[in-house]
C-alpha cells in the first residue's frame, strides 16, 4: 500500500500545473500517468496538428515560453518536449506507465487502484483531460457497414483514408483543419457543419489569441456567465495555427462543399439540416459581437491609434441551394471522418459523482458530494480558458488553495 | 374559433406526488397569456455585454420568468417535459377537411384547454376545389411563421427589448410536377422557404438580427421543417 496526501491522475498540462502548485504549498503528492508525459498529445492526435494558441500563450506556473519564436505555433512534438522539460525542471513526481483502473472510497478518503496496486490518499485530482474520447453521434450506427469511418483519434494523415471523396462531419477546429488537409490531398471533401464559432485568425494586425487574452475574454469566470451548461457545450473556435483564417468561406474557396448538420441517415442516404443558413448567421452575429467587444476594449485602453482600422470579415457565403442529401453508396464518398468533438472519460471514478447524463458534477472543479476530489482541464471549468494550456495555471492555483485550506482545517480540528 | 379558457388547477398536479415547486413552475407555463406581466425583467449579463439600449421594463406580454422556471423544473424532472401534441382531422367534402385541436399530454398527465380550436383546410378554385380554407401547405408556412414570431417575442422579452410591431412574410416555392406525379425527380414539398421579418422595436439592427437568428435556433416548427422526422401513418 502506498500513501500520498494527493494523487493526480494524468500528466498533461493540467496535472503538471497542479503538481507545481501542490509542490509550492508543500502538499505531498504523486502524478499517475497511463503512458508518458503529455500522452494524448503524443498518441491521440493527427500528425499535422499544431497548437491553436501562439507559443507565448503556453504559460505554466513557474515557467512561460522561453524559446526563440514566441509568436509561432508549436507542433505536437515541441509541446511534448516542453511539458516533459517542465516536469523535469521542477522535479515533479510523475510515475509513468501507471494505469488507473478505478477510484473508490478508501480509509483516508480515496483509494486509487492501479495495475501495480492501490494508492491511498486524501485528495484526488482528475486531470485526464476533456478530450479523452472522441464523441460520435448515435446516428453513426446507421451508416452502411462497409463504409470506412474514422475519428480524430485514429486519423493520422490523408493516406490513412481510401482514395475518393470524404464526408467530414463537424464544423469546429478539428473538422475544418482536416477538411482543408484532405481537400489538399486531392480528395473531394463534403463538410457537414452545425452550430459553430467563427473568428478571424488576425484582427487589426494582432492575433485573435492576443485579443482574447488582453481584453479579458479568456478570463471570464464560470460564475459570470448566464447559462453555464450552454457555454460548456459551446464548440471550439474555428481556428488553425498560422497567420490565416480558417472558416467556411476559406475552405469553400479551396473547393470543399459545405452542407448542413448531419441530421439523419435513412435508406442509405445521409440527410443534412436545412438550418445551415441560420447556423452561419448565428456564427456571423457572434463574431461581430466579439469584434465589437475587442474594439470597445481597445478604445477604452486608448489603443485605437496604435491599431489599424477594423477590417471586418465578410459574412459567410453559401451556395444558393445547399444540398440536403447524399447517397452513401453512390461512390461520391469513400469514407467518413467524425470530427464531432471530444468528451472526458471519467468511467474509472467508482463514486456517486455523475448526473443522469453521466457528466461529472462539480463547482468550478470542486467535485460535488466528494470532499477532496477535484477536476482539472474541463470546458469552462473555472474560466473560459480552462481547457487551454494557458488556462491550467490559474485553475491549479485556485484549486490548490482550496485543497490547502481544507487540509489546514482538518489539521486544526 | 374560440379563445383559450380556464387553465388546469394547481392541486390536480399536486396529487401526482411531484415536488410542489417543480409543478408550480411548470404549471405557470400553461397560464401564459392569462398572466399580466407586472414585474420588471432584469437585464442579463448577455445584454450588458451586447450593450442593448432598451428599457428594463420591456413588456411584450411574455412571461419569461415562468419559461425560465419551467426550463429549470424540467431539468430537475425530465419526465415532466415529455409532451404529445394532437389534432383530429375530419374529411368534409372534396379536398376540404377540418382539424380540431383540444387536449394534449404533458407534465405527466392528460391536459385540457377548456376550449377547442378549429383549422379548416381546402384548396383554391384554381384547383377546382371549394376554397373553404387555406391549403395545408399554407398552414405549414403559417405554423413556421407563428413559431418564429413567438420566438422573437420571447427572446426580445428575455433581452429586455420592447417590440412595437412584428410582421413575418413567408413564401414557399414548389414545383407542382412533384405532387401531380408528372416528374419523378421533383419532390412533393417545398424546394425553398423564405421568411422575411419586418420588426419595429427599441433595438439596434444588429440586436434585431440576433433576435431573429435566436428564434430559429429555438423553434420547434423550424426544426420540424429543416430536419427529417420519422412519420408513421397507419389505419386504425
Amino acid at each position: 500500500m502506498t500513501y500520498a496526501t494527493t494523487v493526480i491522475i494524468g500528466a498533461g498540462q493540467a496535472g503538471l500545473a497542479m503538481s507545481y502548485e501542490l509542490t509550492t504549498r508543500g502538499i505531498d503528492h504523486v502524478i499517475l500517468e497511463r503512458g508518458l508525459i503529455a500522452n494524448s498529445w503524443r498518441k491521440d492526435r493527427w500528425d499535422s496538428l499544431r497548437l491553436l494558441t501562439p507559443n507565448w500563450q503556453s504559460r505554466l506556473p513557474g515557467g512561460g515560453y522561453t524559446g526563440k519564436d514566441p509568436h509561432g505555433f508549436s507542433g505536437k512534438g515541441e509541446l511534448v518536449s516542453r511539458l516533459a522539460g517542465y516536469a523535469n525542471t521542477h522535479r515533479l513526481p510523475v510515475k509513468t506507465g501507471i494505469e488507473v483502473r478505478s477510484v473508490t472510497p478508501g480509509p483516508h478518503g480515496y483509494r486509487v487502484h492501479t495495475q501495480i496496486g492501490p494508492f491511498d490518499c486524501r485528495n484526488v485530482v482528475v486531470a485526464s483531460g476533456a478530450c479523452a474520447r472522441p464523441s460520435i453521434p448515435a446516428l453513426s450506427l446507421g451508416l452502411p457497414h462497409d463504409l470506412p469511418t474514422f475519428t480524430t483519434f485514429d486519423y493520422k494523415r490523408p493516406s490513412d483514408l481510401p482514395e475518393g471523396g470524404v464526408l467530414v462531419v463537424g464544423g469546429s477546429a478539428s473538422g475544418l483543419q482536416l477538411a482543408r488537409e484532405l481537400q489538399s490531398s486531392g480528395r473531394q471533401v463534403i463538410l457537414s457543419a452545425g452550430e459553430h464559432v467563427r473568428v478571424p485568425r488576425r484582427y487589426r494586425g494582432r492575433d485573435v489569441a492576443w485579443w482574447m487574452d488582453a481584453s479579458g475574454v479568456m478570463d471570464v469566470g464560470y460564475r459570470d456567465v448566464d447559462d453555464l451548461s450552454r457555454v460548456r457545450r459551446t464548440p471550439s473556435l474555428q481556428l488553425a495555427a498560422g497567420e490565416s483564417t480558417l472558416d467556411l468561406n476559406m475552405i469553400q474557396s479551396q473547393g470543399v462543399q459545405v452542407v448542413g448538420r448531419l441530421s439523419a441517415v435513412r435508406d442509405g442516404e445521409a440527410l443534412f439540416s436545412g438550418a445551415l443558413r441560420n447556423h452561419c448567421d448565428l456564427a456571423d452575429l457572434k463574431q461581430t459581437r466579439l469584434l465589437d467587444r475587442f474594439d470597445a476594449w481597445a478604445d477604452a485602453q486608448g489603443l485605437a491609434g496604435e491599431l489599424p482600422w477594423p477590417d471586418r470579415p465578410a459574412p459567410t457565403e453559401l451556395p444558393p441551394v445547399p444540398r440536403l442529401s447524399l447517397k452513401l453508396s453512390s461512390g461520391e464518398i469513400a469514407s467518413v471522418l467524425w470530427a464531432t468533438g471530444y468528451r472526458p472519460d471519467h468511467g474509472f471514478l467508482d463514486l456517486p459523482v455523475f448526473d443522469r447524463r453521466g457528466q461529472l458534477v462539480h463547482d468550478g472543479g470542486i467535485v460535488t458530494g466528494a470532499p477532496g476530489l477535484y477536476a482539472m482541464g474541463l470546458p469552462f471549468m473555472r474560466r473560459r480558458k480552462s481547457t487551454l494550456v494557458d488556462g491550467a495555471a490559474a485553475d491549479a492555483h485556485d484549486l490548490a488553495n482550496h485543497m490547502y485550506a481544507q487540509l489546514s482545517c482538518a489539521a486544526a480540528a | 374559433m374560440t379563445t383559450a379558457g380556464a387553465v388546469p388547477e394547481m392541486d390536480r398536479f399536486e396529487t401526482k406526488g411531484w415536488p410542489t415547486r417543480v409543478v408550480r413552475s411548470i404549471a405557470r407555463v400553461l397560464r401564459l397569456g392569462t398572466i399580466s406581466l407586472t414585474s420588471p425583467i432584469s437585464q442579463t449579463q448577455k445584454e450588458k455585454d451586447m450593450n442593448v439600449q432598451s428599457p428594463l421594463t420591456a413588456d411584450n406580454g411574455v412571461n419569461v420568468d415562468a419559461l425560465l422556471g419551467a426550463r429549470q423544473a424540467i431539468t430537475d424532472m425530465p419526465a415532466a417535459g415529455q409532451f404529445t401534441w394532437r389534432a383530429t382531422c375530419e374529411w368534409q367534402t372534396g379536398v376540404q377537411s377540418r382539424s380540431i385541436v383540444e387536449g394534449f399530454f404533458g407534465l405527466g398527465e392528460e391536459q385540457e384547454r377548456g376550449a377547442a380550436f378549429m383549422i379548416d383546410a381546402d384548396h383554391p378554385a384554381q384547383f377546382a376545389a371549394g376554397n373553404a380554407g387555406a391549403t395545408p401547405l399554407e398552414i405549414a408556412l403559417s405554423a413556421l411563421a407563428s413559431c418564429l414570431t413567438a420566438g422573437v417575442a420571447s427572446v426580445a422579452q428575455n433581452r429586455g427589448i420592447q417590440l412595437h410591431k412584428v410582421t413575418a412574410h413567408v413564401e414557399g416555392d414548389m414545383d407542382l410536377a412533384g405532387v401531380l406525379g408528372a416528374d419523378a425527380d421533383v419532390r412533393n414539398g417545398f424546394s425553398d422557404i423564405r421568411v422575411t421579418f419586418d420588426i419595429d422595436a427599441d433595438a439596434s439592427e444588429a440586436d434585431i438580427a440576433a433576435l431573429v437568428a435566436q428564434s430559429q435556433k429555438r423553434s420547434a416548427v423550424f426544426d420540424v421543417i429543416t430536419n427529417p422526422t420519422n412519420v408513421s401513418v397507419s389505419v386504425a
